[in-house]
């Protein structure tokens, strides 16, 4: 009785870009998590010395909150355009990435007005100084975000919507979660406990 | 056979070709733009490594200056035209012998040969370790600019306008630097994680490529924390001199990223020259270890005690932190996995071949003389946390970094003679190669031991140890082991200059024991 062998199955390795991103991720949130840890240790070092951090009133949750909604559905939309991406559905896809760089360029516009509603000076002490450093470190990584989205938006425009394209836009996802995780921390951290 | 041998001889077609290519007036254009244009993780690994060995030649003849200034031949304010600029050089020797020096070197070592080692055709996302190397390298350029136009990491006497906008600069060139370095250890890790030959499991990896995944997981969670020191600093420098975090000392911007050149964050440069040491034993010998997974083991918890973003004391109390339990046990455990990793490359060595000339082998002599500094450097390190000896703020600091620098180098040496194809050079010359190692194992003996024993004789020197009564012979002592250190480097870079071609077949040295 003749058998026949089947080959092995290939072991599967998780995808070059996937993994690529994921470190590069785990770096900028390290950036990132220690400008926070310096935040909550001088607060806490000013509150024990019995000052003031934030002057009252000065800081608002309500902005902060909105912010945090906007960028929760952005997530939403990046999964959106993950999921169009691997069922090769180009109009959803490109609707998806649009409405997640609409969401990033409305945190920045509610950022701005945030900076104009506290009106620190950047020099006008250490709260004021960490508050500017850790904010604008956010906006940083967010525009780097939008920067990987806009990217993918273009190279599907330009050719197929489909598999190919699928570990683009879920490497964009993967960094664009982990920018939505650091504003949480900022949110929490900044404009919560204040 | 080993696992990897398919791998090598694909890659043996590449460096075949190019001598006769050298002749043809169009090939040699290509060679010119080849810096600019490569795709090859070889070739952008043999840059790194040419690059950070001139640089390495740069910063030990600054080195000998440094340590000229100690003794009582010149006065240190007398070396540099005043001590702000003896305060500039003194830093800049540190941070170039870790960021621009020691990492880029083995860093470059491992983009030419981890690839062939796991079996991958090329480094992944080699475009991007090419930009790797030309930010690093503008970087370096920044910094050593910005320094030499009065920037720097602070100054001794206060910061001065003109000072402020130079030191900016530095800030600028260090980010790069960072950046670049951990763009290409994610390049690297990304080819040992993703593109490694299908049935190796990541505890089959040779202990090189095993090692550099550990240290680029390490780099990655300790170089961004100095990343976000530069952030804060660079805002700190605009609010000038109203904020400085309350802080009453002048140099506070070294003071703020001083931690990356202590221990532990210091042996993150370490963790690949265990690597480099193991498999460099193997090859000398012809053996292989019967305890392989051990060896990974000891690199991953050598890995583990490197991590140091959290051991930063400038935001709080100095004592609070650094007489905390977790500090001490990091610096005494630091010495188990180096002893651990000295007794796996013994029983290589018992195991193997142990005739005279490769007992005597360029990689042989070179692995034992990198264990014998970083064991050292780790020995002080663990005396340095015990509080009693009081060695915190003293010279012993010094001592743990020369000794974590000269293994990085000879390190270096050791995998240019090991891995001479895969960096499409010639085998470095055994002579040229033992008198690198014997020059850098001498140097850095020097440096670690008068370092470590100064340190028992001031109790509270200045930030550069400048005043350290009755030490003058050790003074007299750490110079030799400074002019030891840069003639090792200028061999070094002698030899590889003199191997800049590409390799014949019959002058391969690794012999497949990769």
């Amino acid at each position: 009785m003749r058998t026949t062998a089947l080959p092995a199955a290939e072991a599967t390795r998780p995808r070059t870009v996937i993994v690529g991103v994921l470190l590069a991720t785990g770096a900028v949130f390290m950036v990132f998590a220690s400008l926070v840890a310096v935040y909550v240790q001088q607060r806490q070092a000013a509150r024990a010395a019995g000052l003031e951090w934030f002057p009252e009133g000065t800081v608002e949750l309500g902005p902060a909150g909105m912010m945090m909604m906007t960028l929760m559905l952005s997530m939403v939309t990046v999964q959106w355009a993950v999921q169009a991406a691997r069922t090769e559905d180009r109009p959803h896809g490109l609707i998806a990435l649009g409405v997640t760089l609409l969401f990033g360029a409305a945190v920045i516009n509610q950022f701005w007005f945030v900076y104009q509603d506290t009106a620190f000076a950047i020099d006008g002490g250490r709260a004021e100084l960490l508050f500017y450093a850790v904010t604008g470190s956010f906006i940083a990584m967010l525009i780097g975000g939008m920067a990987m989205v806009a990217v993918t938006t273009i190279r599907s425009l330009m050719g197929p919507f489909g598999r190919e394209l699928a570990h683009g836009v879920q490497a964009a996802a993967v960094y664009w979660h982990m920018c939505v995780l650091c504003y949480f921390l900022v949110w929490y951290v900044v404009f919560i406990t204040k | 056979m080993t696992l990897t041998e398919p791998a090598i001889a694909d890659s043996e077609a590449a460096p075949a070709a190019a001598p006769e290519s050298s002749v043809e007036p169009s090939a040699t254009s290509s060679m010119l733009a080849q810096p600019f244009v490569t795709s090859e993780g070889a070739a952008v690994g043999r840059l790194f490594v040419v690059v950070s060995l001139l640089l390495a030649l740069g910063t030990s003849v600054i080195g000998v200056l440094l340590s000229l200034g100690r003794t009582e031949a010149v006065a240190p304010a007398d070396m540099f035209a005043g001590l702000n600029a003896y305060f500039r050089m003194w830093t800049l020797y540190r941070v170039s012998f870790m960021l621009l020096v020691v990492m880029p070197l083995l860093l470059g070592v491992a983009m030419a040969v981890v690839p062939s080692q796991v079996g991958a055709g090329n480094l992944a996302f080699p475009r991007a370790a090419l930009a790797s190397f030309w930010s690093w390298l503008i970087g370096a350029l920044i910094i050593v600019v910005s320094v030499f136009a009065g920037g720097g990491w602070g100054a001794i006497d206060g910061v001065t306008g003109n000072e402020n906008d130079a030191m900016a600069l530095t800030l600028l060139g260090t980010g790069m630097v960072i950046v670049a370095l951990l763009l290409g250890a994610v390049s690297v890790a990304t080819t040992v994680i993703s593109l490694r030959q299908t049935g190796m499991s990541l505890l089959d990896v040779p202990p090189l490529a095993w090692s550099m995944l550990v240290a680029a997981a390490v780099w990655l969670f300790t170089l961004p924390v100095a990343i976000a020191n530069i952030v804060l600093i660079y805002a700190d420098l605009r609010g000038r001199p109203a904020i400085a975090f309350g802080r009453a000392e002048s140099p506070d911007i070294w003071l703020q990223l001083d931690w990356l050149v202590e221990q532990p964050a210091v042996y993150i440069m370490a963790v690949p020259v265990l690597g480099i040491a193991v498999e460099a034993v193997g090859a000398a010998v012809e053996a292989r270890s019967s305890r392989p997974e051990a060896i990974t083991v000891i690199v991953g918890l050598f890995g583990l005690l490197a991590v140091g973003g959290w051991s930063q004391d400038y935001f709080t109390a100095p004592q609070d932190l650094r007489d905390g339990l977790v500090y001490v046990a990091f610096g005494l455990a630091a010495v188990l996995p180096l002893v651990a990793l000295a007794g796996g490359a013994a029983e290589l060595v018992l195991r193997g071949s142990k005739t005279p000339d490769r007992l005597l082998d360029t990689r042989m002599l070179g692995a034992g003389a990198a264990l014998k500094l970083l064991g050292a450097a780790a020995l002080v390190g663990a005396f340095r946390v015990i509080e009693p000896l009081d060695l915190l703020e003293t010279t012993a600091t010094w001592a743990v970094f020369h000794g974590v620098v000269a293994a990085g180098l000879i390190a270096g040496v050791v995998a240019l003679r090991n891995w001479s194809h895969e960096l499409l050079i010639r085998p470095l010359s055994q002579v040229v190669g033992r008198g690198a190692v014997a020059l850098l194992l001498g140097g850095g003996g020097l440096l670690v031991l008068s370092d470590f024993i100064s340190g028992f004789l001031v109790d509270d020197p200045d930030l550069m140890a400048l005043a350290l009564d009755g030490s003058a012979v050790l003074n007299v002592v750490a110079f030799a082991g400074s002019v030891l250190v840069a003639a090792g480097a200028a061999a070094a870079v002698v030899g590889t200059v003199s191997a800049l071609r590409p390799p014949a077949e019959a002058e391969r040295v690794g012999g497949g024991l990769t």
